[in-house]
């Protein structure tokens, strides 16, 4: 409890950290945000520029902008566009339910094929397929997901003829159709990260399987499954669980790139627009959100360990 | 597949001799010893030497306009041309310079800067190594890519301004690499001595601390290059890193986006280059994480 308690404290610590380093990182712009909102046409006088300045509080200190803004941030006010003069927090609110369908459906894909996988490639013991899931795993870890999402969106069409919808459609308005537009996107994000799940898995079990424990789970008699299931796997799932959430940067970095190639209107795709049409505040807000998601999972990663494994108890 | 497999099976009785990676052999030597480094580091040499001869070799240039557009492989260029009837071939061997150079450099930025303040926290300790690991961790609270599109965006798109990014993102991990065994190092006997006979603390850190850190540090240069080659890619896919005209394959798959059902190969080949070249860095990564480390198991 007190660790968890610590854990939050040094998360909220983080993510200001974060807001500071973005908060920075955007005054670093070259040349101010009244040019990049004036564009080319505008001819302001001194005047003007200062009034605008003014009116955006970009006249005051550093400091007294920075808490100002975060001030705002903490009551869930990230600012408006630029663009569209909407406010930036319920625009990334609406898009947040994507992001996160597609990246839970990824993990569970990854969990799905990667495990049982893994397993199953561990109980034959073959030699032969020591180095074909070596390699399968690092051809995971080297295929980039874009270029599979293209090489999918190729196959559909060449090969089935097939394409999804292209306006996204949420679950809840038709499942169908939802279910066949996260298809491409979820399986072209789930197949490198199973095979790099499945590597990690076989040589994990394997280790497991040597174990004392396991032999005498034998000798008692206990059916093959049961000594498999509950004797091996979990010991075998802490390191498995570390690298589901080492990967959980490059699940979230591909479910950015593959919201873009597939056109789902999540947070990484609005990211990615503000970025394209350089509206700040809404890469701001979008950067912060990614963040806190970041952090928050890798928090339960570190509290699934203490399930699957109750000696681990941190100070 | 077989031979590999009974390569690194062997491997394992030869790495518990104690003192087996150090020795210093000929490219024969790490053959034998590591058959998945070997054809790691002969992908890698390929790739290097193609880009290094790439003026010399390549049939046209990686921007000259010369034939009709989204051409077919085989028409008199091997891998067709693209969709400004460019060379493909010319530009996929072209690309792996900048993939090079890219990911070289940003590796760089990311082993001098990271591993720096990895060793400086280990060796100070204290309220400063505190303070530097804690400024590492709040860059490791956001997702790679999603870090390196905010420095880019901020920074503006090009080639160079992808590589800062990616040296920025990547620097956190070597700092934790370098500081782990640097701490361990501190309490070590030969420190104190160091320390008695007077020697400065740069010259414990160059000549005691160092040689203790450089092999997690190579192990992790080696794997850090194939996430930097691929984080170009990705940066440039997305338009926020290499621009065009330069013949980038990341920015090859982005304007493939568009003609790739027209024409699947221009789709295709880049992406090819990209993983060959990943896997190669990756596979010597692994390779010699087992021959230098023989206290994590093979995977």
């Amino acid at each position: 409890m007190r660790y968890l308690l610590r854990r939050l404290v040094w998360m909220a610590a983080a993510l200001l950290g974060v807001s500071v380093l973005i908060f920075l990182l955007v005054r670093l712009l070259p040349g101010t945000i009244i040019d990049i909102l004036a564009g080319t046409e505008g001819q302001l006088s001194r005047e003007q520029r200062l009034q605008i300045l003014h009116s955006f509080g970009l006249d005051r200190p550093l400091p007294v902008q920075y808490v100002l803004w975060a001030w705002n941030l903490l009551h869930g006010n990230l600012g408006w566009s630029f663009r569209t003069s909407q406010p930036v927090a319920p625009l990334l609110v609406s898009r947040l339910p994507v992001t996160v369908e597609l990246a839970m459906l990824s993990a569970a894909c990854v969990t799905l094929l990667g495990l049982p996988l893994g397993i199953v490639a561990s109980v034959t013991r073959s030699v032969r397929l020591k180095g074909f899931v070596q390699v399968v795993g690092l051809l995971g870890l080297s295929i980039p997901n874009f270029w599979i999402a293209l090489a999918l969106i190729i196959l559909a069409s060449y090969a089935f003829r097939w394409g999804p919808a292209l306006i996204y459609v949420p679950p809840w308005q038709d499942p169908w159709v939802n279910a066949q537009q996260m298809f491409l996107p979820v399986l072209s994000l789930a197949l490198g990260l199973a095979a790099v799940v499945l590597r990690m898995t076989r040589s994990s079990m394997l280790e497991v399987l040597g174990q004392e424990y396991v032999k005498v789970a034998r000798a008692k008699g206990l059916a093959g499954r049961t000594v498999l299931m509950r004797h091996a796997l979990r010991n075998a799932l802490i390191p498995i669980v570390t690298v589901l959430g080492l990967q959980t940067g490059f699940l979230l970095g591909g479910v950015v790139i593959n919201e873009e190639i597939f056109g789902l209107p999540g947070l990484g795709w609005t990211l990615l627009n503000g970025v394209y049409q350089r509206d700040y505040p809404v890469v701001q807000g979008a950067v912060m959100l990614f963040a806190a998601t970041f952090v928050m999972i890798n928090l339960l990663v570190d509290l699934a360990y203490t399930y699957l494994d109750p000696r681990i108890r941190f100070q | 597949m077989i031979r590999a497999g009974q390569g690194v099976q062997a491997l394992r009785g030869r790495i518990a001799r104690p003192g087996a990676g150090r020795r210093t052999e000929g490219p024969f030597g790490l053959a034998r010893r590591s058959p998945v480094a070997a054809v790691g580091a002969g992908v890698i040499a390929i790739v290097v030497l193609l880009a290094l001869a790439a003026d010399l070799i390549t049939p046209h240039g990686p921007v000259a306009q010369i034939a009709s557009p989204l051409l077919r492989p085989g028409h008199g260029f091997i891998a067709g041309t693209d969709e400004l009837g460019r060379d493909e071939l010319s530009r996929l061997i072209f690309g792996a310079r900048v993939s090079l150079y890219v990911g070289v450099l940003a590796v760089s930025i990311a082993l001098a800067g990271g591993a720096s303040t990895g060793i400086v926290a280990g060796f100070y300790g204290g309220s400063l190594d505190n303070a530097l690991m804690r400024a590492m961790d709040i860059l490791f609270s956001l997702p790679a890519i999603v870090l390196a599109i905010a420095i880019t965006s901020i920074l503006g798109p090009s080639l160079t301004n992808a590589m800062i990014a990616i040296g920025i993102v990547y620097a956190p991990t070597f700092a934790r690499i370098a500081r782990g065994p640097t701490l361990a190092v501190m309490n070590l006997a030969y420190i104190e001595a160091a320390r008695a006979i007077g020697a400065p603390n740069w010259t414990i850190i160059l000549r005691h601390v160092l040689p203790n850190v450089s092999a997690p540090l190579l192990v992790q240069t080696t794997v850090s290059l194939s996430t930097a080659i691929l984080t170009e890619a990705a940066l440039s896919f997305l338009g926020v890193g290499t621009q065009p005209p330069t013949a980038s394959w990341g920015l090859m798959l982005n304007a493939a986006r568009q003609y790739m059902l027209i024409d699947p190969w221009i789709a295709i080949l880049p992406g090819v280059a990209i993983a060959l070249t990943v896997l190669g860095f990756n596979l010597l990564g692994d390779g010699l994480r087992d021959l230098l480390d023989p206290r994590i198991p093979t995977m």
